[in-house]
């Protein structure tokens, strides 16, 4: 005992002097901890089945400036909450250290229950022995417990030398911008908007809309998909809340939660968006005709036109690529004056406090797996072809006919899992496309009755959710033929002929099968969009091995990203169907609101500080630094680094980068992670 | 998905397709046709034609330039196969031969204004059909009964026909001028001038002879042996100029070229490209002076009207 006051006394009175008048830091009187409390967690049995807790916690009690040690079955739940604050209360506790799990979920709960015991949030540290110790060593418990009390005692000779830190507040901007207008992005955008706050769309098409748009019908109640989305299309255009900025790419993200600093680049339509009537006069007078992405290019539409009829913003778009400049459209669309054949791209910048990225998906292009034959064999479609082929509305007028011969099929097969659930293209189940060849089959079935024969090669049938087990047996009852075969050794040949088709596969035991069809139509993998990688780039998120954005945490926090202020909503994030990216829209909406309508937002104080004595201005952090938070500005007459609060993620790059040892990183000072060396290197505890 | 799309090359022909659900756009290139005079090259607004001048190999004939289309930048305009003197590309739209330029009056139609006067045919005007350095002309002799006659011994009593591919013809003015007087009668379309210098020409050269495809247009001269142009027959194509080895030897330039009536910057940009920013100005001109005659005479009119 008498060792920790000379200790005390030695390092620190005329800190201790200076830090007394401090108001708010109740407990802390000095910077130095000198009455530390170690609550040891059993966590059930996670810990305590291989950690003796009682060993661990007499041990704590042994380690100088502690004065306080218990062990306790879940120090997390309210119960436990409670215990800690009355052992700070009682027992004058000015650090607190709790050896339990990972601090990555728990230390924000645990630095609220110390803030009830008036003791300041950053006084507390975690010691993990679950990660570290009872989950690795679970067959060497002894040696578990040794190093159980190496963390302890890291973590004790941290906490002595921790600070009291204030959080640092931001101020917000009360608007959002959404990239992509799909249904996600429509759903995010309206719920917001209708919240009050100011919303950009971003498009990189011409209209918003995205995949849904093109749909024929939705699974499992068949409803016309533009009839349930084009009234939605039409809310955002409407909006007085929303700015849709379409056929435009983000160039450039700067800022933080907040404050972001967004750059658009708008892409010349070669048409005036103001004075564009929508009217489609000059549509008819162009004599251009290019195919048409929309239509999945089985269909036209003209170098100047609209992708659909539905498209908003409704305003026409010149293909320069198509174009032959004959001007006939400046004639037709006369006094309007809408046509500017020398528009050029335009970039503005708009400042919003919150992101919601919904960038959606594309679909894989099965060209290169031979065995289906696509683009070989004139029948053979993809699933969004078929359903442009189906849709009323679409270059076929609704009427299902071979590309050969522009007859209707008599017969047809559709194929699941093409390029999904495949090791060497895509490993993962697309999701939808059990759901939407089921809608397919039964369409055709119902409208055609016996007069077509429907196949089915699946694997396994994915009809998990609401209505959707229901919709098969439907499926099934019309008198659809379900194959099951295996993914491997399925192939398809061409009679060159009657340009007929021969599927072939291999029931699960190893039996072949095959069908005759007039028409084939690939269940093709529906991948990550093309501007995921480059998107990821610009807003400092991560992509994962698929390609998809990575949330957060996949199960508590599916729509954040690891950026704050930065959301994800539908198939971006990972693959889902209609109902579910809606949600998911919505889901990122409330978050963004949740952010919005705080007065500031609130940083951790671990934030890079810079020493403006010793700050050369080298400009080393500068390029360290992978968040671009910390600039050299000039400063009166001198270089110094800056640190952007908002974007500093607290990583230390700076700090360890830095020749002049100018900048330090608050509670993980060289002094402290000294400590923690230099406590784990003491062989034996000191008593 | 992907545009599915197609290009074959063969000895005899260039195809482009685009082969859609709906519609199936081709593009024909008539390679027997082709002189490779590069006027399709100039046309092309997209920029998707190629001209390849071919290799000399020693002791050959030149041979005519190539022409190579590029599927990624082709939109299936026509406007090559509006403008290719001979005809030789076809594009078609479901199999017709149907240009939307055309239809929709964005683009001109040359004038070929070719003339068959039958009764002036005497019995062996079978001299009118060989005159054509192309092959594109064919008289028959009808019977009263308007059956054709093989073999036509005398004509008594019998009436010729005229029959010209149009659409091939490069208005040459070669069966009107060599054939049988007063039967024939062809106005050119493509206007110019050509020249050639023989101080420049290389000792027996005669590229230009070699690929030049109208009998006539370029003779070799009996006294010096050099190559020299007839004007009366040239249709300023240009295939000569191509292969000519020597710069500025052979020059030739267009001037006009007659078309019907058009109000377009689709055929500005072509006429630019194929004649010269003078020539574009002159028809601007000749148009707005037409324009500012019509509007006076419908003041005119009015004021007649008015009067009355």
């Amino acid at each position: 005992m008498p060792k920790k006051v000379i200790q005390k006394t030695f390092r620190a009175p005329p800190k201790k002097k200076g830090t007394r008048p401090k108001k708010t830091e109740a407990k802390s009187k000095a910077i130095e901890g000198s009455r530390i409390g170690v609550f040891v967690c059993q966590c059930g049995s996670a810990i305590a089945s291989v950690i003796d807790v009682e060993d661990l916690t007499g041990y704590a009690r042994t380690l100088p400036n502690v004065v306080h040690a218990e062990n306790m079955n879940y120090p997390c739940s309210r119960q436990g909450q409670d215990e800690i604050v009355a052992a700070i209360k009682k027992n004058k506790l000015d650090r607190v250290v709790v050896a339990g799990c990972s601090p990555r979920l728990y230390e924000p709960t645990f630095q609220r229950c110390v803030s009830q015991a008036d003791l300041n949030p950053w006084l507390f540290e975690m010691a993990n022995i679950r990660e570290f110790a009872s989950y690795c060593h679970q067959n060497t418990p002894q040696e578990a417990t040794e190093k159980a009390k190496d963390t302890v005692r890291m973590a004790v000779a941290k906490a002595r030398l921790l600070e009291p830190l204030k959080p640092i507040e931001l101020p917000i901007t009360k608007k959002v911008m959404v990239i992509g207008g799909g249904i996600a992005g429509i759903n995010a955008a309206l719920d917001l908007a209708d919240m009050g706050f100011k919303v950009y769309v971003v498009e990189k098409t011409e209209t918003i809309g995205g995949y849904m748009a093109l749909l024929d019908k939705t699974f499992p109640t068949l409803d016309c998909s533009i009839c349930i989305e084009g009234p939605k299309m039409v809310d955002v255009g409407r909006h007085p809340n929303i700015e849709i900025i379409s056929f435009a790419d983000v160039l450039k993200v700067d800022g933080y939660v907040g404050n972001f600093k967004v750059r658009i680049r708008k892409n010349p339509r070669y048409v005036i968006a103001k004075n564009c009537t929508g009217c489609g006069e000059c549509k008819e007078a162009c004599p251009i005709e290019y195919p048409n992405y929309a239509d999945m290019y089985l269909g036209v539409r003209n170098a100047i036109s609209v992708p659909y009829g539905q498209a908003v913003p409704l305003i026409y778009t010149i293909n320069k690529d198509y174009c032959i400049e004959c001007f006939k459209c400046v004639d037709a669309c006369g006094a309007r004056e809408a046509i500017n054949f020398d528009q050029k791209p335009e970039e503005v910048e708009v400042n919003v406090g919150a992101i919601i990225v919904a960038i959606g998906y594309d679909m894989y292009n099965p060209e290169d797996l031979e065995w289906t034959g696509y683009t070989k064999f004139d029948n053979v479609f993809t699933a969004l072809e078929f359903e442009r082929l189906i849709l009323a509305a679409g270059p076929t007028a609704g009427k299902v006919v071979r590309a050969s011969d522009g007859q209707k099929p008599h017969s047809i097969a559709f194929i699941q899992c093409v390029g999904s659930r495949d090791i060497n293209r895509y490993e993962y189940c697309s999701s939808f496309c059990c759901m939407y060849t089921l809608k397919h089959a039964v369409m055709l079935k119902e409208k055609y009755k016996d007069a077509i024969e429907v196949y089915v090669f699946y694997n396994d049938m994915r009809s998990n959710f609401k209505g959707y087990e229901e919709f098969y047996n439907r499926a099934q009852k019309s008198g659809v033929k379900f194959v099951r075969v295996k993914l491997e050794n399925r192939r398809i040949t061409q009679d060159d002929q009657t340009k007929n088709l021969t599927v072939y596969g291999e029931t699960e035991d190893g039996k072949p099968i095959s069908a005759d069809v007039e028409m084939v139509v690939l269940a093709n993998a529906a991948i990550p969009s093309s501007t995921a990688p480059e998107l990821a780039k610009i807003l400092s998120i991560t992509l994962n091995k698929d390609g998809f954005f990575v949330e957060c945490q996949p199960k508590i926090r599916p729509t954040d990203t690891d950026m704050p202020g930065i959301f994800l909503a539908g198939a971006c994030q990972g693959l889902k169907d209609i109902p579910y990216s809606v949600a998911q829209g919505s889901a990122a909406a409330a978050q963004v609101a949740a952010v919005l309508n705080k007065p500031n937002w609130i940083v951790e104080p671990l934030v890079a500080k810079v020493n403006e004595e010793t700050c050369s201005g080298c400009r080393v952090c500068e390029s360290a630094c992978a968040y671009h938070a910390i600039n050299v500005e000039k400063v009166g007459d001198k270089q110094l680094a800056k640190v952007t609060e908002g974007l500093c993620r607290g990583c230390g790059i700076c700090s360890s980068a830095c020749p002049m040892d100018a900048i330090t990183m608050p509670n993980y000072s060289d002094r402290q992670i000294a400590a923690q060396i230099g406590a784990v290197l003491q062989k034996e505890a000191k008593t | 998905m992907p545009l599915k799309t197609l290009k074959k090359d063969t000895v005899d022909a260039l195809t482009l397709e685009w082969v859609l659900h709906v519609k199936d756009y081709k593009l024909t290139l008539d390679k027997n046709r082709c002189v490779g005079c590069q006027i399709c090259t100039f046309a092309c607004p997209k920029e998707a034609i190629k001209t390849e001048k071919q290799p000399k190999l020693s002791g050959e004939k030149a041979r005519k330039a190539r022409i190579d289309i590029d599927l990624a930048k082709c939109n299936f305009c026509g406007i090559c196969d509006v403008l290719c003197p001979y005809g030789a590309i076809n594009v078609a739209l479901d199999g017709k031969h149907i240009l939307s330029v055309v239809e929709k009056e964005s683009f001109p139609q040359l004038v070929r204004d070719i003339q068959a006067d039958s009764n002036k045919c005497s019995t062996n005007c079978v001299e009118t059909e060989e005159a054509c350095p192309l092959d594109l002309i064919k008289v028959s002799w009808l019977a009263p009964d308007g059956k054709t006659v093989e073999n036509v011994s005398s004509a008594e009593g019998l009436k010729p026909k005229i029959d010209v591919q149009k659409e091939h013809c490069p208005c040459c003015r070669v069966c009107e001028i060599k054939g049988p007087e007063g039967v024939m009668h062809v106005r050119k379309f493509l206007c110019g001038k050509i020249g050639i210098h023989p101080e420049k020409c290389p000792e027996g050269c005669r590229d230009c002879l070699d690929v030049c495809p109208i009998t006539g247009a370029l003779y070799l001269s009996d006294e010096d042996k050099k190559v020299y142009p007839d004007e009366r027959f040239c249709v300023y194509c240009g295939a000569c100029k191509l292969v000519c080895p020597v710069d500025g030897a052979l020059e030739l330039k267009r001037t006009k070229i007659v078309h019907t009536p058009i109000r377009s910057g689709a055929w500005n940009k072509a006429l630019e490209r194929l004649t010269s920013p003078i020539g574009i100005s002159k028809e601007l001109k000749t148009k707005s002076s037409l324009k500012t005659r019509e509007s006076v005479k419908k003041r005119l009119d009015l004021k007649g009207e008015q009067y009355a």
